[in-house]
């Protein structure tokens, strides 16, 4: 734990539908440091993209409003600051790519165009400067004859491609934040690899913090250096890596572990968590995972605080640590 | 691009052809012998001998069609039988008239329809888009004819800002042209801005929606960038189409709005031939009409592909 301030602090945030009666992200809160990658990871519907857009000021223009908590990012409160003072720190020193390459490019415009955009937004720079900085980046995201791509459409390239101009894009300014919201899961596996060892890689030389948005264990244990899981809109479980890896607290988290084929041990078979996750209309008050978990008792029907274990590591159970619980997780195993 | 239009023109011949046979064979549907109407009242028969052997009317009909057609391609469309002008001629002379008329009118309804469209999907839900839904549908309910005379009515009699009537050819005096031409240009372009509108509205409100616009703002770029460069651009691929297809109801609207502010132009030849069945003329307009629908839709082809990216590889 470093004693200097987080560059980013996001404590308490809320987002809720207009009218709805339960928040769809609820008291979500989490520190991140300079440099250091965080994933947040959760089942797909958990509320890690509202996360995500709510601290780049996107959610405008949606039915979806902050209900509460700050995000302080460099003196400025993401959640309260203006659209102008937002713009002008997204694309700059908060930088976002998303799941959909195929789509998150403008199929109207010229990758080097779109890239170079950015750079003369922020920077007010030359046309010739914008376009320079933009063969730079794609030279930067290894993305072959970069030269000859400037002037190419989105349709022109693949999927990893795109990511990759996606990543040339957000990195353009050399942003301290870069939030990925799933940016491998629409890839083949082999192009994940590359995806994520080129975020790794570029991570560690432009020294950017990274937030990175998964539902998938393998991508945590590659990137991550601390860890948020998330469940129907609350954070369950946090800490660092090695922290969650090597003693998972929560039975969510163990429900999740014993799903992964790597870290469950011999078979390649995935243990599923029985149960689905409950709707934003019949969220529980209590712990909004009881309806799934084998160790659920009365004293889960109020909501469980996220309580400090041990150095950082954060648990929501009433029944943490686990081990005093003294009953065995029964998750079903499924061909 | 070139290559493009190149391949566009020679794909265009056959249906020029097409065209030019079906102009031709007017001449053989409609009822009536059009030497007798040549002929005139006196219907000597020297003089229509002479007709049928100057317009090949013994010959057989192929052999008629491409003397005819081979005529045509010299520019010689025949000879108007009420005016005794070369049907060219006419033509040239009128329609100018029209096409001034039409894109005034596609200029009035693009710079009206086009920004309403972007503004009422940008502030979908809002008093601003009720108003501009509620503004369109009046442009389309309201009858041209309607429109054209109450603003007769109200701009021209009661308060004498513009003329009710009249051409200037733009060649003489381009203001004066202009001023007499925006009431009729406005009244044929409402109909079509609140066509325009609608597609606009909805196309916007789609792309509006996409990941790339997302990728906009998440970028820092200022609204005004994310609406016009990222948004309408896209949104702007299926209007293109819309006012390919409007230019028929255009031209359509141009002959009646003409009629209504008496306007020397294509829409008077078209009513005047038809009623005397000068069937030169006809067969010229018809001719002139479908190659100028043909030259619209490789233009409007052009612009879908400058504007999509991907159709051009
Ligand atoms: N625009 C929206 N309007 C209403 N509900 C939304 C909207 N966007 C997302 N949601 C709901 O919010 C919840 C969290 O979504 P999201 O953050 O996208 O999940 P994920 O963790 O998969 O990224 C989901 O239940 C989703 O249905
Ligand atoms: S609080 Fe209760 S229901 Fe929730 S995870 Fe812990 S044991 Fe299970
Ligand atoms: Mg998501």
């Amino acid at each position: 734990m470093t004693e200097s301030q987080p560059l980013l602090d996001v404590s308490g945030l809320s987002i809720r539908v207009a009218g709805a009666n339960r928040p769809l992200v609820d008291d979500v809160s989490f520190t991140l440091n300079s440099g250091e990658t965080l994933c947040i990871v959760g089942e797909s519907g958990c509320g890690k993209s509202l996360t995500a857009l709510a601290l780049m000021g996107l959610l405008d223009g949606t039915p979806l409003r902050i209900e509460g908590g700050t995000a302080m990012f460099q003196e400025t409160d993401l959640l309260s600051a203006s659209q102008s003072t937002l713009r002008s720190l997204r694309g700059d020193r908060i930088a976002m790519i998303f799941q959909e390459p195929m789509t998150s490019l403008n199929p109207a415009l010229r990758i080097g165009d779109q890239i170079a955009e950015a750079v003369r937004e922020h920077r007010g720079v030359s046309h010739e400067a914008g376009r320079a900085r933009a063969l730079e980046m794609l030279e930067r995201v290894r993305i072959p004859a970069a030269e000859s791509r400037l002037d190419e459409y989105p349709h022109q390239l693949s999927g990893g491609m795109r990511q990759r101009v996606m990543i040339a894009m957000a990195l353009a300014n050399d942003p301290a934040l870069l939030i990925a919201d799933e940016p491998t899961t629409a890839l083949d596996v082999t192009i994940q690899a590359q995806i994520l060892d080129l975020m790794r890689n570029l991570g560690r030389e432009t020294g950017a913090a990274q937030i990175m948005i998964t539902h998938d264990l393998g991508v945590v244990a590659e990137m991550a250096d601390k860890v948020a899981v998330m469940y129907a809109g609350r954070i369950v479980e946090a800490g660092s890596t090695e922290q969650i890896f090597d003693d998972p607290q929560h039975p969510y988290t163990l429900g999740l572990m014993s799903s992964m084929p790597s870290l469950s041990g011999k078979s390649q078979r995935l243990v599923t968590i029985p149960g689905t996750v409950p709707s934003p209309q019949d969220m529980p008050i209590g712990c909004r995972f009881a309806a799934r978990c084998p160790f659920a008792d009365a004293a889960c029907d109020a909501p469980p605080p996220l309580v400090d274990l041990n150095d950082g590591h954060r648990v929501a159970c009433w029944h943490a640590p686990i081990e005093n619980a003294g009953i065995a997780p029964g998750w079903k195993e499924t061909a | 691009m070139l290559a493009f239009l190149a391949r566009r023109i020679i794909i265009a011949i056959p249906t020029v052809i097409l065209i030019s046979i079906f102009v031709f064979s007017l001449q053989h549907l409609l009822p009536g012998d059009p030497i007798l109407v040549m002929a005139g009242e006196e219907r000597d028969p020297d003089v229509i001998a002479a007709l049928r052997e100057k317009y090949r009317f013994n010959d057989p009909i192929p052999m008629q069609y491409l003397a005819w057609a081979g005529n045509a391609l010299q520019g010689d469309l025949g000879i108007s039988l009420r005016t005794q002008q070369p049907v060219l001629e006419l033509i040239g002379e009128k329609l100018p008239v029209t096409i001034q008329l039409a894109v005034m009118a596609l200029i009035i309804a693009i710079l009206i329809g086009i920004p309403a469209g972007v503004l009422s999907a940008y502030k979908k839900g809002t008093w601003i888009d009720w108003v501009a839904n509620i503004i369109a549908l009046s442009g389309l309910s309201v009858p041209n004819f309607w429109l054209g005379i109450m603003l007769i009515l109200l701009v021209s009699v009661k308060l004498g800002w513009l003329p009710a009537s009249g051409y200037m050819p733009l060649t003489e005096d381009p203001l004066q042209s202009i001023r007499v031409m925006i009431m009729p240009a406005f009244v044929l372009g409402t109909a079509i801005a609140a066509t325009l509108m609608r597609h606009t509205r909805s196309a916007m409100l789609s792309v509006l929606k996409s990941d790339y616009v997302r990728t906009a703002r998440a970028k820092g770029l200022k609204e005004r960038v994310v609406l016009i460069k990222h948004a309408l651009r896209n949104a702007l691929v299926p209007v293109v189409t819309v006012i390919t297809l409007l230019f028929g109801e255009l031209l359509a609207g141009a002959v009646l709005t003409e009629q209504i502010f008496t306007i020397p132009g294509f829409g008077k030849l078209v009513v005047d031939a038809v009623f005397n069945r000068d069937y030169a003329v006809v067969q010229g307009i018809v001719l002139c009409t479908g190659i100028a629908f043909i030259f619209m839709n490789i233009l409007a082809d052009a612009a879908y592909r400058i504007l999509n990216p991907r159709m051009s590889q």
